[in-house]
């Protein structure tokens, strides 16, 4: 079965998978549309920034066993076999926080949804666009990323290429080729600069 | 939980400030950075490109997705027209506001600018002389009414090559002409860029940042050169002035009334409406102890050069200043305000004013300056600050301030030097100063507030390198106590011994970001002296927090103009391993000079005294392995 599979090296923060998400789960299904929606559709997945404001796309992982899954009370989180989906039933939600706690990634939000009851707020998390899916579509957030931060690939697949990658890159004098580009590689090092020197614990002050 | 206060700045006063700004629950620029994180690399390598709307298109940086945009543009097309339009929108900027000077010049000489004046006749007359005008038996009106009708003629299409280009030393001028990149009007080489990156037109990358070095000569040779020369005229040339520096200038008994922009045609007559003894009595019968006028960056750096009028902060600190509680009524004009600014002001007393028929803010009150009726619309606003004296809170004056000598106009320093250039010459030719560096630019919150400027600043000093500095970098050293003659200390020996001889400071101011053009007129004066180019000079330029389009333009007109130049933050041109290229090595070939891109200013100290030893190696001088 295909998966979505974070490649963080490649997510370049632009967090354009945030847009689409929010837009696949809004009622009028455009972005410019659902900007004006009430309530206002919120993307389930979240770019972070890391030490030196590189992006990150935290998306949830669809953890097996769920941590989330085995601390809700009321049974609203269960596993969807289908598309190997944990997914989260908005009518027994009952707004408890503990599904959070639970998950040590991160990625549940509780608000009111234009898709779950009205004006109840409720537990929210990705849901592997499980619509989009059943349409055929590939999720959202996969669509939109052209840095190829987020695939959706046969894990089988994603594997290979990506301990063809490593191999690459070790053999990278051969092939002459780097595994990272050059502009990337010192986009990355300049951010990285900036941060090491913003750290300095040498106190600079000439005033006090 | 946020950061501490001292990741965020090396001032003391911005650090307490903040401090301040987070206990009343007010936003400032460093929480807008921390939520924009992470930036979109997209934008911050060049590769977004919103020209047109088949688009908007990327590139994948990684080379798998999308390679081209709609059109068909490449990585390296899109990185050229991205920068090109940044070029022209920072050259349009100083320009523009050159502009506004040679109208309100043109209304002086009609007699409607009522307050203004020639101060500087003398410039006025040379200045004149250099568009070939014949002054004599004329009065200075006169004059100045023919002047502002040639000045705003290099502004159009007719001429083949702007006037002050004839400043430039003879190989310069060579250089530019095998290039094709002499400028020929200001307006147009902008508005040629516009055309160039319309989506079908121009599509070499190389020929685009050709047209961009163009651009960005007519800026620098060009609408800033103008707007520097003609503030003088109108305004007084700088001279060595004693002043004072950081939010500590503010007055906790007086009514305290700030400027904050860049162009002096308001600040000028708000300096007038300040003096006025009716308003100082006004003040006293409000409970005040005097007015007390105080600027922010560069029109704070205009009125700090020609009227000695204390500093209160630079681009990082203006929306702490206001968190003192102390400002009655904060005046701006245009460029660099950050739209935040009425937000900030709401929290206190007080008043926020815009002026510019250009510029308009949230949370301010809108009071269209112009040159016939500033000296009216400055006096009443005025008097609405220090009517508002009485609605003040508490207040928190954090720091005390410090003590600065500025207003260094290339007239100045040749004054100080004892009239001509020689004894600067003399003293780089013996090696007591090994050469100079230009640090100029803006604040940037990416980097620790003044650090990048303090820090090469204090290296260089040390290192007998001469600085000279303007907008929000001269701030920073007035700040950090470096525009003092005791601070010729902090020099190395030579350096010492000629400062504490000429009885100036080792960091000399030399005005606001449009007056980076007082530092070519210079360089091109120690050419002509040698009979050499600009790069052939032991000189650098340097602009270690740099963020705006127009510290863009100058970077480009200084590197066109034969100055090596190091950038603190990446430009966004490392989606094309092509453009990075050549403005890092390739424009060496061409015009003798290129930009380096080094974040760390101790590491950027390096760069610019090998480069100062590699230029003095090659005049014959004696040079230093750094």
């Amino acid at each position: 079965m295909k998966k979505v599979v974070v490649n963080p090296q490649r997510c370049v923060g632009c967090m354009q998978c945030m847009i689409a998400c929010a837009t696949a789960h809004s009622r009028t299904q455009s972005l410019f549309t659902a900007a004006l929606e009430t309530p206002t559709p919120k993307p389930r997945v979240h770019v972070g920034a890391g030490l030196c404001g590189d992006g990150f796309p935290n998306r949830c992982r669809h953890c097996d066993p769920a941590p989330c899954m085995l601390a809700c009370l009321p049974g609203a989180i269960h596993r969807d076999p289908e598309l190997d989906t944990v997914r989260i039933d908005p009518d027994r939600c009952i707004n408890c926080a503990s599904c959070a706690m639970a998950c040590p990634f991160g990625v549940i939000r509780y608000h009111v949804d234009p898709l779950g009851p009205p004006g109840k707020t409720v537990a929210v998390k990705c849901d592997n666009c499980v619509d989009r899916r059943r349409e055929g579509r590939i999720p959202a957030c996969v669509e939109v990323c052209k840095s190829g931060a987020l695939t959706f690939e046969e894990m089988g697949a994603a594997m290979k290429r990506q301990t063809d990658a490593v191999a690459r890159s070790v053999a990278s004098e051969v092939e002459g080729k780097p595994a990272i580009p050059a502009g990337v590689a010192l986009h990355r090092a300049l951010r990285r600069a900036s941060w090491e020197m913003n750290q300095e614990r040498k106190e600079n002050s000439h005033e006090g | 939980m946020k950061d501490s206060v001292k990741e965020k700045s090396i001032a003391q006063d911005s650090r307490l400030l903040l401090e301040k700004a987070r206990a009343d629950g007010v936003e400032t620029v460093w929480d807008r950075f921390a939520a924009q994180l992470p930036n979109c690399g997209y934008c911050e390598m060049g590769l977004s490109c919103r020209i047109c709307v088949m688009g908007p298109c990327r590139i994948d940086p990684f080379g798998e997705g999308p390679q081209r945009g709609v059109c068909g543009a490449d990585a390296d097309i899109i990185v050229a027209r991205n920068l090109g339009r940044m070029i022209a929108a920072g050259a349009a900027s100083h320009s523009d506001h050159g502009r506004d000077l040679v109208e309100t010049l043109a209304e002086v000489a009609e007699g409607r600018a009522e307050g203004y004046g020639i101060a500087d006749e003398a410039k006025l007359r040379s200045f004149a002389g250099e568009y070939g005008i014949d002054t004599n038996d004329k009065d200075a009106l006169a004059v100045a009414a023919e002047l502002a009708e040639a000045l705003q003629e290099d502004y159009g299409t007719r001429k083949k090559a702007l006037t002050l280009l004839a400043r430039a030393p003879e190989k310069r001028r060579e250089i530019w002409k095998k290039l094709g990149i002499a400028p020929r009007g200001i307006d147009r080489e902008t508005s040629e860029m516009m055309h160039r990156t319309h989506m079908g037109v121009d599509n070499d990358w190389q020929s685009i940042l050709l047209h961009a070095m163009r651009n960005a000569l007519s800026d620098g040779w060009g609408g800033s050169l103008i707007a520097s020369e003609v503030s003088d005229i109108l305004c007084g040339t700088p001279t060595p002035t004693p002043t004072t520096a950081n939010a500590g200038v503010l007055k906790k008994d007086q009514v305290n009334i700030v400027v904050h922009g860049h162009n002096p045609v308001v600040s000028e007559m708000i300096l007038l409406a300040c003096q006025s003894p009716e308003m100082i009595a006004l003040a006293r019968e409000k409970g005040a102890d005097g007015i007390n006028l105080a600027g922010v960056c560069c029109t704070g750096n205009e009125l700090q050069m020609r009227h000695g009028i204390p500093m209160a902060g630079n681009h990082l600190s203006t929306e702490l200043v206001l968190t003192t509680g102390a400002v009655e009524m904060m005046i701006v004009d245009y460029q660099c305000i950050m739209p935040s600014l009425g937000q900030v002001a709401a929290c206190y007393h007080t008043k926020m004013i815009s002026t510019s028929d250009k510029a308009r803010f949230p949370g301010m009150e809108h009071r269209e300056f112009h040159p016939d009726n500033a000296r009216k619309i400055a006096g009443e606003l005025v008097r609405e600050a220090v009517e508002n004296f009485s609605r003040r809170g508490e207040v928190y004056l954090p720091v005390a301030p410090v003590t600065a000598t500025t207003g260094f106009s290339v007239e100045a320093v040749v004054q100080a030097l004892g009239g001509t250039p020689e004894p600067l010459l003399d003293a780089i030719k013996k090696g007591a100063i090994r050469g100079a560096a230009g640090v100029v630019g803006c604040n940037n919150p990416r980097i620790k507030q003044d650090h990048g400027h303090v820090t090469l600043m204090r290296r260089l000093i040390e290192n007998d390198i001469l600085v000279v500095d303007t907008g929000c970098a001269a701030v920073a050293s007035a700040k950090a106590g470096f525009k003092t003659a005791e601070a010729a200390a902090m020099a190395g020996d030579g350096l010492k011994a000629v400062c504490q001889a000429l009885k100036i400071p080792p960091v000399l101011h030399m005005g606001s970001c449009v007056d980076n053009v007082r530092i070519l007129t210079l360089a091109s004066a120690l050419a002509n002296a040698l009979g050499t180019d600009i790069s052939d000079l032991p000189i650098a330029g340097a602009a270690p927090e740099w963020y705006s389009e127009k510290a863009a333009a100058i970077g480009l007109y200084f590197v066109a103009s034969g100055v090596y130049t190091v950038l603190g933050p990446m430009p966004p041109i490392t989606g094309s391993a092509n453009v990075a290229r050549l403005l890092t090595q390739g424009l060496n070939d061409a015009v003798g000079a290129t930009f380096a891109v080094e974040p760390d200013p101790e590491k950027a100290a390096l760069l610019i005294r090998r480069h100062i030893e590699d230029k003095r190696r090659n005049l014959g001088l004696d040079a230093k392995a750094v």
